[in-house]
């Protein structure tokens, strides 16, 4: 799919191949069953039955890490990366860490994890900033994932008052409130993670999924965004 | 959480609740949870007010191996119908923050000392020996009943001395003013009910979706019902209650008062109050002259007569009203309109905004007022309802009277009679009691923090359950002073470490909510019971016990004060056979339910003033009753909800439709008081250009010394900032977030800016909220107060917004 000549990085900025991401979100929603887990959806087996990350597997391990923001498409990232933990140690919050074992190849590599912190979306992303291989790339949309709210679980959908999600959340329009209940725009939202980490709910009402497929690296410049 | 078994329910989250709603499925769900429970498991749910605020929403407490473990909306509660708001559901995380308070701790050349009980205890009845009129107790609407009604006696009839106060003059007495004002008895007369059955609900400056959200819900959730109500905002700032109502009426800080005139002229104008209610059941009255230059006139006033008042409200035109409020005139009207309608149910709401105001009197007065004057009141969704802030503000402050001027059941220090009703009841000599009222809050505090010399004659202080460090106005004058006073000595009752313990020279560790057994009393008339269902951490003690403990150290010190007429301690208790139970003694504290023996001793206070109560027992069984609770003659206990109503009230008389039973006027007539606007003490100026508004948020509750321990809301709202006008901001050339200082006449603190947030204020006005300890905004407030409620005005003071750097 994001080698499509037809999809530009506007589209994807856009997030015109959301539906699906979200779908695949809400599936894996419903099984998680609860709670924010980035990681959980690491567990989930492909159609295959292969694990995820398993060789052979291809472009699908791609499904489920939750990378820092601009972060290259998975395979150019995992050839990429040279684990160098630059990244890491720019965060100014803490919020990329090494993937743990269970990503198998993946392990390693840096990724969000939303236990420790969510991204906070700086304006200077030092993360990119310190990339040298370029896998964190100014040029890629900042797109991590997508926050998906669990309307069971919110305060606000469940007949209490609450709005923290949306005061919270650095990217500006990605979090409505209709009536004094949050909605995710899915194309604006970059998965970043805040709404998650800052939920009151009881039983956190915020499941983030990470991008299952990020854009290649090379655009075609005819499809760039004439605006940026 | 569709498959969810206990297990797995406990493990979600740190403190398993059910996202409960007073709708639809989620009602199912909350009850899921319960009924999925396996066989034998250990988990006890039992019923508790929930701790935080004057709702009174019932949760359910679910607790094992001694400690609380879930919470849950209580089904039965009828005020919340299973529904909790974000604090509620965290409710049970409040007991466990980590730096709970365990052992009592002594200064001791500068240093917190870890003491024993018995030092302590020691301590304290020492200091109170060496100069009784020198001490105070500064008590708290979280106080339970029992805990305030020792507290009270403890004071006013066993050391003589009527130096007692409670934080409710804080939040709660010029609702207390307004009350006696018009209808000569405190509390509202209007239940939650009305919220049920108002066609318009008019907020007087009132955040209810943040302050009640319980309420609100169950006022906005009629429309998902597809029932209509109409919200009307009366409001300085845009808030999340703006968000759904359906006029939102910006006024200028302390405009209410015009409006509410504005309202009564286009009655009396129009010529269509409601003629006969008001000939039937109202008289006017006014405010007579002033006995001499520094006395306010009496509270309860002078009559006048309906063209008097017709002339005093004859200048509140609407233009006029807009030029003093804000409020454009045709919206005026609009308000004038609704009132003179006979078809539509009004409903108002008011808390803080018209009660911490130095003219809260009055406008409590004015909107009692124009309910009464359009015959809105007293039937089902016609009423005027103040809400109150803490759990037991009405319960233990207003009705058991802790304040330094009341005796138990709205009796007076003051009235002879009174004080001979009170010593008989508690069975102390005759004369026991002083006449004189104790000093009010404020001025309590300026006394403790004066030096003893100057005419600081309060030299020993004990504070429980609340957190004047952080909450009083004008903290450098009212509270910090006290630091470089040597020989003034503070004693805090509390669970955690808070503005107040940090300039403490004692600290006692008290347990907290269902770690003690306790009885509260909401803003409805809704007195609540709960059981002990855990035990306190460390060596951490009920409030209650410390000051029998106490008290019981005073009698064999031989201070005659804590001994009845019969020669026995004032706090004597003995089992069923007879004997005494010490429960001066922790161990034996809990041998008989002090509780149940302290409330039934007060429960005869009540019957005075008809707020009559059921027996502890009724309490046990139910989610609450609002009181007067009167026996029937098949042996069960009914509650009253609306009160002077002939159809649901008791004590008013066959035929008379409403009787106002306690009247000023002595006529059973409730009273239209005309009160005139007046210009707030201090206002913006060149210097100090910007109205500044405090208050509270959905997440934290009041200082947040408990809910900022509770992670989801610590980290849902982490810390305080100054809610500006993007307008205002433009101008003085402030980013979001940027850190600025508020500054004051009074004090100055630093604060980032939130443009556009939660809340947004008018340009030329700033909001902060309180809650954060680290940014105490009351170092900048001023702690002006009505001259009878003795309430300060937290809501209205001039500030500067000074760019750093």
């Amino acid at each position: 799919m994001p080698e499509d000549p037809n999809l530009s990085r506007r589209d994807l900025l856009r997030g015109r191949l959301l539906g699906r991401i979200v779908e695949s979100a809400a599936n894996s929603a419903q099984r998680v069953a609860a709670a924010v887990s980035s990681a959980a959806v690491a567990r989930e087996t492909p159609d295959d039955g292969k694990p995820v990350g398993a060789p052979g597997v291809g472009r699908r391990f791609a499904l489920p890490i939750h990378r820092p923001p601009g972060a290259v498409d998975e395979v150019t990232f995992l050839s990429g990366c040279t684990r160098c933990n630059e990244c890491i140690s720019a965060c100014p919050v803490g919020a990329i860490v090494h993937a743990p074992a269970r990503f198998r190849e993946a392990a390693g590599t840096p990724m969000i994890d939303l236990h420790a912190s969510a991204c906070i979306m700086c304006e200077d992303t030092p993360c990119i900033a310190a990339c040298k291989p370029g896998v964190l790339s100014a040029d890629q949309p900042r797109k991590m994932g997508v926050a998906w709210i669990q309307t069971m679980a919110c305060l606000a959908h469940t007949g209490s008052f609450c709005t923290v999600c949306s005061e919270r959340c650095p990217v500006p329009g990605a979090i409505d409130v209709v009536a004094g209940r949050p909605t995710i725009r899915a194309d604006v939202c970059t998965g970043c993670g805040v709404c998650a980490s800052v939920c009151p709910a009881p039983t956190n009402a915020i499941v983030v999924m990470p991008l299952a497929d990020r854009p290649l690296r090379s655009v075609h410049p005819s499809t760039q965004d004439p605006e940026r | 959480m569709l498959t969810v078994d206990r297990r797995a329910f406990v493990k979600a989250s740190a403190m398993a609740a059910a996202a409960a709603a007073a709708s639809g499925s989620n009602r199912a769900l909350a009850l899921t949870v319960l009924n999925n429970q396996p066989e034998g498991s250990p988990l006890k749910w039992q019923k508790a007010p929930c701790r935080f605020c004057g709702t009174g929403c019932h949760v359910m407490v679910g607790t094992e191996n001694g400690r609380v473990v879930a919470i849950q909306g209580d089904q039965k509660a009828e005020v919340n119908k299973g529904l909790l708001c974000v604090k509620g559901y965290h409710v049970g995380l409040a007991l466990y923050g980590k730096d709970r308070l365990t052992t009592p701790m002594l200064r001791k050349n500068g240093k917190m000392v870890p003491i024993s009980w018995e030092e302590a205890i020691e301590t304290i009845a020492s200091k109170i020996m060496a100069n009784p009129k020198g001490f105070a107790l500064y008590g708290s609407g979280q106080w339970t009943i029992g805990e305030g009604f020792a507290g009270n006696k403890f004071m006013k009839a066993g050391l003589g001395s009527n130096q007692i106060d409670g934080n409710p003059r804080l939040c709660m007495s010029s609702a207390v003013t307004g009350f006696l004002s018009t209808f000569g008895v405190d509390e509202p007369p209007g239940v939650y009910d009305d919220i049920d059955a108002c066609d318009v609900a008019i907020m007087w400056g009132n955040n209810m979706a943040e302050m009640h959200p319980v309420l609100f819900s169950r006022l906005v959730d009629r429309r998902t019902r597809g029932e209509k109500v109409t919200i009307i905002d009366m409001t300085t700032r845009r808030t999340r209650t703006s968000d759904l109502a359906d006029h939102v009426l910006y006024f200028k800080p302390h405009g209410d008062l015009a409006i509410a005139n504005g309202i009564a002229h286009l009655m009396v104008k129009s010529d269509k109050y409601d003629k006969d209610f008001v000939a039937k059941h109202c008289n006017f009255r006014k405010l007579g002259p002033k006995p001499d230059e520094k006395t306010p006139p009496d509270m309860l006033g002078v009559p006048m007569t309906f063209e008097e008042f017709a002339a005093a409200v004859e200048p509140y035109t609407p233009e006029k009203v807009e030029e003093l409020s804000g409020v454009p005139a045709e919206k005026i009207r609009m308000l004038g309109d609704l009132f003179m309608r006979r078809d539509v149910r009004i409903n108002s709401f008011w808390c803080m905004g018209m009660n911490q105001h130095t003219r809260g009197t009055a406008i409590n007065c004015i909107v009692h007022g124009i309910h009464l004057m359009s015959g809105h009141f007293g039937k089902p969704g016609d009423a005027a309802t103040s809400l109150t802030g803490q759990p037991s503000a009405c319960g233990t402050v207003r009705e058991v009277g802790t304040l330094c001027h009341l005796l138990p059941g709205g009796r007076l220090v003051a009235n002879a009679e009174h004080r001979k009703e009170a010593e008989k009841l508690w069975n102390v000599p005759e004369g026991r009691i002083a006449a004189k009222p104790g000093y009010h809050t404020v001025e309590m505090f300026k006394r403790f923090n004066t030096p003893t010399d100057q005419g600081g004659d309060i030299t020993t202080l004990w504070v429980q359950v609340t957190n004047p460090g952080q909450t009083l106005p004008n903290l450098n004058r009212n509270f910090r002073a006290k630091k470089d006073l040597a020989d003034k000595f503070m004693i805090v009752s509390d669970v955690y470490p808070t503005a107040t313990t940090e300039l403490a020279d004692l600290i006692l560790p008290s347990a907290m909510w269902v770690e003690k057994n306790g009885m509260y009393g909401n803003s409805e008339r809704r007195t609540q019971q709960w059981f002990k269902m855990v035990s306190a951490p460390g060596e951490a003690r009920d409030d209650c016990w410390q000051l029998i403990a106490v008290s019981r150290r005073l009698l064999d010190k031989g201070l005659d004060g804590m001994k009845g007429k019969d020669g026995k301690w004032i706090f004597h208790t003995t089992d069923k056979s007879g004997k005494e139970v010490p429960i001066w003694d922790w161990a034996h504290y809990y041998d008989v339910n002090v509780d149940e023996r302290l409330f039934e001793e007060y429960r005869p206070f009540s019957t005075k003033k008809h707020k009559n109560l059921a027996p502890y027992q009724e309490y046990v069984k139910s989610r609450g009753l609002r009181w007067p609770v009167v026996e029937q003659a098949d042996g069960s206990w009914r509650e009253t909800r609306w009160r002077f109503s002939e159809f649901d009230d008791p004590f008013v008389a066959t035929g008379k439709g409403f009787q106002f039973y306690h009247s000023v006027s002595k006529d059973d007539k409730a009273l239209i008081w005309f009160r005139p606007h007046e210009h707030p003490p201090e206002m913006p100026d060149a210097e100090f250009p910007f109205w500044l508004c405090t208050g509270r948020v959905l997440e934290h509750w009041h200082s947040g010394s408990m809910t900022r321990r509770i992670p989801q809301l610590h980290r849902a709202m982490p810390k305080a900032y100054v809610e500006m006008n993007r307008e205002d901001a433009v101008k003085l050339g402030i980013r979001n977030t940027e850190i600025v200082t508020v500054k004051s006449r009074r004090g100055e603190i630093d604060l980032p800016v939130w443009i556009g947030g939660r809340g947004d204020p008018k340009p030329g006005e700033v909001f902060v909220p309180f809650f954060d300890e680290g940014k105490l905004i009351n170092l900048v407030t001023l702690d002006e107060y009505d001259p009878y409620s003795k309430q300060p005005d937290y809501k209205k003071c001039a500030v500067t917004i000074v760019r750093k750097g």
